[in-house]
C-alpha cells in the first residue's frame, strides 16, 4: 500500500527531504536529472540523516563520513558503512509523490532502535 | 600512469592494524595488487575504528563487533599478524639494506614495501603519588582496552574530572554525564572550551550545551599533575587549585607511535617525533611510506593540513595505495572533522587554523544550530556547523577537487563531471 510522502513542489533538485511520519524515517530525493527516489533516511553506519547528504550521479554521500549509497539499489560503495539501505518504490501521481515502503528489514546502525 | 613503487606480485608489509593500515590494504587491493599483504598489529583484537571509543562504545550503546573495520561478509585478502608488536625497521635510503621489519618475537619479515601506520598513543599527566602503594593511572582513551576499562567502571554518583579541552575530553565529559556520574568537571585550560581554536561563538555553544547538562568547568589554568591517595584523586592546576575526583580521565593529546623507529633510517620530526613524508606518504627510504596519526606529510608542516583526524588517515591511506600501485594520485579534500557531544553534532572543514576572522553566519550559540565561517584576508577558508549537516556537506563538496577515477563507483554509474548544483541553484528545504 502506498502513501503520499510529499509533493514534487516540496523537493529541490539535488537534495533530499526527510519524511519522519514513518518509522524508521525515509528520504525522498529529486536528482538534477529529474528522477525521484526514496530510500531509508538513516545511514547504516551511524545515526545520520542521508537527506542532508550530497547527491551526485544518482548516489547520496552520507553527510558524516565517506560512504555513498545508490539511490536506485541502496547499495553502499565504501566503508565505513558496510550495509546498504532499503529502497522504496516511488510513483508520481501528478505532483504527488507516492511511496510504497519496502517489506525488507531495515539495516539500522548499531545502537539505533526504531 | 605513475610508476608503481610496489610490483603487483610484491609483498606489502603494513605496520599498525588501525584505520590507516586497513585502508591502505583495501586501497592497494582495489587498485589490483595481487601479491601478499601482511598487516602487523600489536593488539590482539581485530582492527577496529576508534571514534566511538569516546562516544557510543563508552556508553555501551555499541559493541566491539560494531566497530570492526574489516567486513566479515567481504573480508580483505590479507594476512593479519596480531598480538605482536613490530620493534624495528630494516632498510636504508641507499637501498643496500634488506627491506623488512622485526617483530617482538624475534622474527624478521622481509618485504618489497613497508607502510607505517602505527598511529599515536595518549599522553597523560605526571602522577604525583602521595600515599605508598596507591597506583593512580588516570584513564586515557586511545585503544579499545582503555575505553573498556572506563566502560566497566561504574560511574554512578561518582565525581569525574576530565583533563583536556579538545573534542576527546568534551566527548568523554558528555558520555560520563550520560552514564550517571554524580558530577563531571572539565579542566579545559580555557574559559570557553574550544574558543582558542574555533572562535568565541563555538566556545560559547559548547559551554552552554555542557552546562545545561550539569557539566562544570574548572578555572582556566593548566593541569599539571594528578595526586592520588586512598580517598581518591586530585588534579593539580597551575594556579594552585585542585579538583578532587573519584575518577580522572586524561585527554590531553596524543604522540605519534614511532619509538620503534628511533634507530631506523627514517627521519622523524624534532617536535613530535612523527615520520617525515612527502605528500605521497614516501619517507626517505625507497619503498617505505607512512600515513595517519604517526605521519607528518610535507603539507602539514606548511600549515596546510591538521594532524590527527579520521578523514585524514583514510585519505592518506588512499594516496599511499595509489603511489604503491602506480594508480593516478588521489587528490586531497579539505580537512574535515566531526564530534558528537550531548545533542550537538559538530562538524568542521577547511583550514580553520589559518583563519583570522570568524563570522557567525546563522544560528546562535545557545540554540544548538550555529553556523560559522572562517576567513583570512577576506578569503573564506573554512566552515563549522553545529547540527548543520546539510550546510557543512555542501561547503565541503563544492570545494573538493574531484576524486580520481580510483574512487568513483564507475562500474555502476559512470562519472559525469560538473553536474552538481552550485549554492545559487539550491534552496534549503525542510530537513
Ligand atoms: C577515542 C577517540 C575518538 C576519536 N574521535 C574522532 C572523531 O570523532 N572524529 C575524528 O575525525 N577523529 C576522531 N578520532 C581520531 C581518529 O580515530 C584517528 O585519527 C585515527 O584512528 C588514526 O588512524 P591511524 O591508523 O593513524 O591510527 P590508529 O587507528 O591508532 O591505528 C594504529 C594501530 O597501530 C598499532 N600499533 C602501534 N604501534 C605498533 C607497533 N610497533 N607494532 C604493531 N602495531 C602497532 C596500534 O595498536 C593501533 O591499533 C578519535 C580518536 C580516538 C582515540
Ligand atoms: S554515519 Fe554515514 S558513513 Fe558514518
Amino acid at each position: 500500500m502506498s502513501f503520499k510522502a510529499c509533493s514534487l513542489q516540496d523537493l529541490t533538485p539535488g537534495e533530499g527531504l526527510r519524511i519522519d511520519s514513518v518509522s524508521p524515517p525515509i528520504a525522498i530525493f529529486l536528482t538534477e536529472e529529474g528522477t525521484v527516489h526514496a530510500i531509508d533516511d538513516t545511514c547504516t553506519h551511524q545515526d545520520a540523516s542521508l537527506a542532508a547528504g550530497w547527491v551526485e550521479d544518482c548516489r547520496v554521500e552520507c553527510p558524516l563520513h565517506e560512504s555513498t549509497f545508490s539511490l536506485r539499489t541502496g547499495a553502499v560503495d565504501q566503508p565505513p558503512a558496510k550495509k546498504g539501505v532499503r529502497v522504496h518504490t516511488v510513483e508520481l501521481d501528478g505532483d504527488d509523490v507516492l511511496v510504497e515502503l519496502s517489506q525488507d528489514a531495515p539495516n539500522l546502525p548499531p545502537g539505533v532502535k526504531i | 600512469m605513475p610508476t608503481a613503487a610496489l610490483p603487483a606480485e610484491g609483498h606489502l608489509l603494513i605496520v599498525g592494524a588501525g584505520l590507516a593500515g586497513y585502508h591502505t590494504a583495501r586501497g592497494v587491493r582495489a587498485n589490483g595488487h595481487t601479491g601478499p599483504i601482511t598487516i602487523f598489529g600489536e593488539e590482539t583484537r581485530p582492527a577496529y575504528d576508534r571514534p566511538a571509543l569516546s562516544k557510543a562504545y563508552l556508553t555501551g550503546a555499541v559493541a566491539e563487533e560494531d566497530l570492526l573495520l574489516d567486513d566479515p561478509e567481504d573480508p580483505l585478502d590479507v594476512t593479519w599478524v596480531s598480538g605482536v608488536g613490530v620493534v624495528s625497521l630494516s632498510g636504508n635510503p641507499e637501498g643496500t639494506e634488506t627491506l623488512g621489519v622485526h617483530t617482538a618475537d624475534g622474527r624478521f619479515h622481509p618485504g618489497d614495501a613497508v607502510v607505517i601506520t602505527t598511529g599515536a598513543s595518549a599522553l597523560s599527566l605526571p602522577v604525583a603519588s602521595s600515599e605508598q602503594g596507591i597506583s593512580a593511572r588516570p584513564y586515557v582513551l586511545r585503544n579499545m582496552e582503555d575505553a573498556l576499562a572506563l566502560r566497566e567502571t561504574s560511574l554512578q554518583g561518582l565525581a569525574v574530572a576530565v583533563v583536556g579541552g579538545g573534542f576527546l575530553a568534551l566527548e568523554a565529559a558528555a558520555t560520563c554525564t550520560e552514564r550517571g556520574a554524580g558530577s563531571v568537571t572539565v579542566a579545559a585550560g580555557e574559559q570557553l572550551p574550544g574558543a582558542r581554536r574555533l572562535g568565541t561563538a563555538v566556545g560559547e555553544a559548547i559551554l552552554s550545551a555542557h552546562q545545561a547538562h550539569g557539566v562544570q568547568f574548572a578555572p582556566p589554568a593548566r593541569a599539571q599533575a594528578v595526586r592520588s591517595c586512598t580517598r581518591g584523586h586530585e588534579v593539580i592546576l597551575a594556579a594552585g587549585e585542585t579538583i578532587t575526583a573519584d575518577v580522572v580521565i586524561c585527554a590531553i593529546g596524543a604522540k605519534p607511535r614511532t619509538e620503534w623507529l628511533l634507530d631506523s633510517a627514517v627521519q622523524l620530526t624534532s617536535g613530535h617525533g612523527a615520520v617525515m613524508c612527502d605528500d605521497t606518504g614516501a619517507t626517505c627510504i625507497p619503498g617505505v611510506y607512512a600515513a595517519g596519526d604517526c605521519a607528518q606529510w610535507a603539507s602539514h608542516s606548511s600549515g596546510l593540513r591538521p594532524v590527527g583526524h579520521w578523514q585524514e588517515a583514510v585519505e592518506e591511506a588512499a594516496v599511499v595505495a595509489a603511489a604503491l600501485t602506480g594508480a593516478d594520485p588521489v587528490p586531497l579534500q579539505e580537512p574535515y572533522f566531526w564530534s558528537d557531544q550531548f545533542d550537538l553534532r559538530i562538524q568542521g572543514a577547511g583550514r580553520i587554523h589559518l583563519a583570522d576572522e570568524v563570522t557567525v553566519v546563522d544560528g546562535t550559540p545557545q540554540e544548538g544550530n550555529l553556523l560559522v565561517h572562517y576567513a583570512r584576508g577576506g578569503q573564506n577558508l573554512g566552515i563549522l556547523g553545529i547540527n548543520r549537516l546539510r550546510d557543512v556537506t555542501r561547503w565541503r563538496k563544492q570545494r573538493r577537487i574531484r576524486p580520481a577515477q580510483l574512487h568513483s563507483p564507475a562500474a555502476e554509474h559512470p562519472m559525469t563531471v560538473g553536474s552538481h548544483p552550485t549554492a545559487a541553484e539550491t534552496a534549503p528545504t525542510a530537513a
